[in-house]
């Protein structure tokens, strides 16, 4: 019998198959010379569309394809995200492909609609098997955009890495999946939760939890899974690193949120202080090495980790405050290091360079470059009254109201080390002297980005109330739920 | 008619300045000056009439205004002055309007550097009207990024050093005082974060003496490190010297008094039994601050970095009058809160005008500059003896009601609090002599003095209000002593 599926519930996936299907079929219609100039704003234009039809999803809430796939708060707060991601990286990859024109664009674009894809469906998962799946396209589009730019070594390499340590991370997930399944007999995340209920843990389950936590701490590069981090956010094209450090990211955290802290809930008690201990060291260990490097992506990479740590801590506290403050994190996040990204792309068209000193003067040379900037290592340090300050004051609500003094204590340590190194680039584009003194011309489109990233972070950081409410919401009409 | 709060429009004015100047081209530099000026100009005027319009029989809180913020954590958006910040704020007024009034020797940068000077300052308003835990926090720590690239851009020789250090160490004070005000939220369990409700909540059913225990340390050190509390008071003497004019004017008189005004606020009031428990640690440590860093300024050449230890140094005077724990004593640390602020912030400036001329700020190269300026060096000599405690000048009543009201419980360190009087008085009267006195150095011939009225007008305003307070203390003790009465209960 052929199932009932409910088609409302996977508009916005059906749009983007049909955005992905219309991508494809621009590119082998469209006159060769125009070829490059209409995928970009295409995309743009069909993402904006798609946006319209999530903004009347509001309401939507309910299970398809048999229990498989759910739609409810938490899913739509993150497909909004991931939507508002994309429009960055489509425009962080349009400026990034002017600095290697030989380049052909198209499959890259397909790429990060597949990507989109994967994104979607792993909010949207209620089983293991879609879960595995929509990892596993987010995954393999990221592996071949990080190798897409086959003459340059470095990404080549980086691609190598992400491949190899992705596909462990893959293996030990799938691993940990059938671990689980012999234990519960079941794949579906309602059914295990129902199992969590009324069984204790056992070593078989705990050692399957373990393996699963090893890939989706691959995903949100958490120590001790981070050690692809470095290499890959450097070697991978700049769009692609943005896209690693805040789409890849949120996809992992969205699920760690809904596998550890809903679906495995009931077994909470046993690893709230594992998370405490893990996100303390990956604060640490990120911060502590982001102190020493000289190229500015490297650094963006160690500063991933050192946010994931952060992040972790609202995991450790396990509650409805600590996934509220982690999804008002990531969405300052967002701005704040799509901003940064998109600097980095714009800067790099000119200076042809991604090291730190070459930074310099950066503010002398472009105003709205140097301010953009500014305003999103500030946000990055958490300094007040931008988003980054009040998302880590929400985390550390969350973690002193656990009871965990101490990890609220290294947070605010490493508070002062991180400031120490986006200081550091903050003296460099606002004080040191430019090294050439030509001015950085931007264009209007990027001046308009650029400003809607400021006044985001800006008003996120000031506005605080709007945007923790629309969190809260989203986690309390989270399906499976058992705070 | 709605009249709009006071505080609001005070905190509206050099907003609006702000963007005022944000928009304005950087070219026209003379038209960003008279806008920064106006825009502070007006609060410090309303800031006078804010304390002179406080009803002192009434008490409580006025002027309040109320916004609801983030109702997930109770934060409102809520301001109300008493006597102690009605105070406070004229203390800002002065020392932000005269702080725009001697930038004007800034040449390059300057819309960017009267922006960043204006977010520090409305950062620093704002914090000092705040009835809202969180607000506090956030307006006070809008000025560290200000003040690091103010440093970095407009300082002195080793300012990369200095605007590192400084924003390193306030940042880990800061960090330090927020962990504990968050406990202090969740201890209190009322959901909320507004001073008020917490301070009526917790009169009538205080903390445990465990949770004070935690609590209490974390807010007290991570504000008093903001107020150079020994041994974190590293950052202040080569963060001051290296900050440009006016910034040494508003960390040293200003924003440092925000650390005193926080544990005023919300360690000692809050949480007296803990405070009552660690004040005699706090009142050993004040006498170090002050015999330490009186001594450490005696041997100085730099005059920026005798002003910024002396600075250091009288920050033990209100932590002994803080540890003293008697209403004298918070009045007298209110009173030395607001006329040393007024002093450092006239002392920088005198410094910083002095050094715009003869390009120096050390004691080997200044000599018998009261021949050629005799303004600035009799308003500095004027400000040194206000430094040393000589009566005329605020600052005297303000150190005797501290030594009065320690004298009961601390007889020692109040013995050694007055032997570091007669230290200020040394290193202050060296630098008298070896800057002011004496022949005139043949290179300083050109140097020339204060002469328009508009270069005298921050000097005066400054040495106004000092010897205002210090004739008539009265004018300022009745609305003081009105908040300190319910702040806390002597012991």
């Amino acid at each position: 019998m052929f199932p009932i599926i409910d088609w409302h519930l996977i508009t916005l996936e059906l749009l983007i198959t049909l955005g992905l299907a219309s991508l494809l079929v621009i590119d082998i219609f469209a006159p060769k010379n125009m070829r490059n100039d209409i995928i970009g704003p295409f995309s743009i234009a069909a993402l904006f569309v798609i946006f319209g039809f999530w903004l009347k999803q509001h309401d939507v809430h309910g299970t398809t394809f048999g229990g498989m796939f759910v739609m409810d708060s938490l899913g739509w707060f993150f497909k909004g995200f991931f939507l508002i991601t994309m429009f960055f990286i489509f425009v962080i990859a349009g400026q990034f492909f002017k600095s290697v024109p030989g380049e052909k664009r198209n499959v890259f674009y397909l790429l990060l609609w597949l990507a989109l894809l994967g994104m979607f469906f792993v909010a949207s998962s209620a089983d293991f098997l879609v879960l595995f799946i929509s990892i596993e396209i987010l995954s393999i589009s990221l592996y071949v955009m990080t190798a897409y730019l086959k003459s340059d070594s470095h990404s080549i390499e980086a691609g190598m890495k992400y491949l190899i340590l992705g596909a462990l991370s893959s293996g030990f997930l799938l691993y940990g999946i059938s671990l689980l399944y012999g234990a519960t007999h079941s794949t579906r995340f309602e059914a295990i939760a129902a199992f969590a209920n009324t069984h204790a843990m056992t070593p078989l389950v705990l050692f399957s939890l373990v393996l699963i936590f090893a890939a989706v701490g691959f995903k949100i590069a958490a120590v001790p899974f981070h050690m692809w981090v470095p290499d890959v956010y450097q070697g991978a094209p700049t769009p692609v690193t943005a896209l690693l450090s805040v789409g890849s990211k949120a996809a992992g955290f969205v699920m760690l949120i809904r596998l550890f802290l809903c679906v495995f809930a009931a077994w909470h008690l046993q690893w709230g202080a594992v998370f405490a201990v893990l996100a303390a060291i990956t604060m640490c260990y990120g911060n502590l090495v982001a102190m020493f490097q000289t190229n500015i992506k490297r650094l963006f990479g160690y500063s991933s980790i050192a946010h994931a740590g952060y992040l972790l801590m609202g995991a450790a506290a396990g509650s409805v405050l600590g996934i509220a403050s982690m999804n008002f994190y990531l969405l300052g996040y967002l701005f704040t290091n799509l901003t940064a990204f998109l600097v980095v792309v714009l800067t790099f068209n000119v200076i042809k360079s991604d090291s730190i000193d070459d930074y310099a003067g950066l503010m002398k040379r472009s105003g709205i470059l140097g301010v953009s900037l500014l305003i999103a290592l500030v946000s990055l340090a958490g300094m007040p009254p931008l988003a980054g300050f009040f998302g880590k004051f929400a985390l550390l609500m969350a973690t002193v109201q656990k009871g965990y003094l101490w990890l609220a204590l290294i947070a605010a340590v490493n508070i002062v080390i991180s400031l120490y190194y986006y200081m550091r680039i903050a003296k460099t584009i606002y004080v040191d002297a430019p090294k050439h003194d030509s001015s950085i011309a931007v264009s209007l489109p990027m001046r308009l980005t650029l400003s809607i990233g400021i006044v985001t972070i800006i008003a996120i950081g000031f506005f605080q109330g709007p945007f923790f409410n629309a969190c809260i919401t989203a986690v309390k009409g989270m399906s499976f739920i058992q705070l | 008619m709605m009249i709009p709060n006071p505080l609001s429009v005070l905190l509206l004015v050099p907003t609006a300045g702000l963007a005022l100047v944000l928009l304005t081209p950087a070219a026209k530099t003379s038209l960003i000056r008279r806008i920064t000026s106006i825009a502070l100009l007006i609060p410090f005027l309303l800031s006078i009439w804010i304390f002179m319009a406080y009803d002192a029989a009434l008490g409580g809180y006025q002027f309040i205004q109320k916004i609801p913020w983030v109702d997930a954590f109770g934060i409102s958006f809520h301001l109300g002055v008493d006597g102690i910040n009605s105070l406070m704020l004229i203390l800002v007024g002065a020392g932000s309007f005269t702080a725009a009034l001697v930038s004007s020797s800034i040449k390059e940068r300057v819309k960017e550097y009267y922006a960043l000077m204006l977010l520090m300052i409305i950062g620093t308003y704002a914090a000092f009207c705040s009835l809202d835990i969180f607000f506090f926090f956030l307006l006070h720590e809008i000025a560290t990024i200000p003040t690091f690239l103010m440093i970095g851009i407009w300082g002195g020789a080793r300012r990369n050093y200095a605007a590192m250090k400084i924003t390193l160490y306030l940042t880990a004070g800061a960090s330090l005082a927020l962990i504990g005000l968050i406990a202090l939220y969740h201890a209190t369990g009322l959901g909320t974060f507004d001073l008020v409700a917490i301070q009526q909540h917790l009169t009538t059913n205080p903390l445990s003496i465990d949770a004070q225990n935690i609590i209490f340390p974390l807010v007290m050190l991570g504000f008093g490190i903001t107020l150079t509390l020994w041994p974190f008071h590293t950052w202040a003497p080569v963060g001051y010297a290296e900050a440009p004019t006016a910034v040494s004017m508003l960390h040293a008189g200003v924003i440092k008094k925000l650390g005193a005004y926080a544990i005023i606020r919300f360690a000692i009031q809050l949480m007296p039994d803990a405070a009552h428990a660690w004040m005699p640690i706090i009142a050993g440590l004040a006498v170090v601050n002050i015999l330490f860093c009186g001594f450490v300024a005696l041997t100085q050449r730099d005059v920026k970095y005798i002003l910024a230890y002396s600075s250091c140094s009288h920050m033990g005077y209100i932590f002994l009058g803080l540890a003293a724990f008697n209403i004298i004593g918070l009045n007298g640390v209110v009173f030395l809160m607001f006329s040393h602020g007024i002093m450092a912030v006239l002392a920088f400036a005198l410094t910083g005008f002095i050094e715009n001329q003869t390009k120096t700020r050390s004691l080997d190269d200044w000599g018998g500059l009261l021949q050629r300026m005799p303004f600035i060096g009799t308003c500095f000599i004027m400000a040194a003896f206000a430094s040393a405690g000589v009566p005329g000048f605020g600052n005297f009543p303000a150190e005797m009601m501290i030594l009065l009201s320690s004298w009961d419980h601390y007889r020692i360190q109040t013995v050694l609090a007055v032997l570091g009087i007669v230290i200020t008085a040394i290193y202050m009267l060296k630098t008298i002599r070896l800057g002011f006195h004496g022949p005139l150095l043949p290179k300083l011939n050109t140097v020339i003095d204060a002469r328009t009225a508009m270069a005298k007008l921050p000097f005066v305003i400054l040495l106004g209000i000092l010897m205002m307070v210090g004739f008539f203390p009265s004018l300022i003790l009745k609305n003081i002593s009105a908040a300190t009465k319910t702040t806390i209960v002597s012991k």
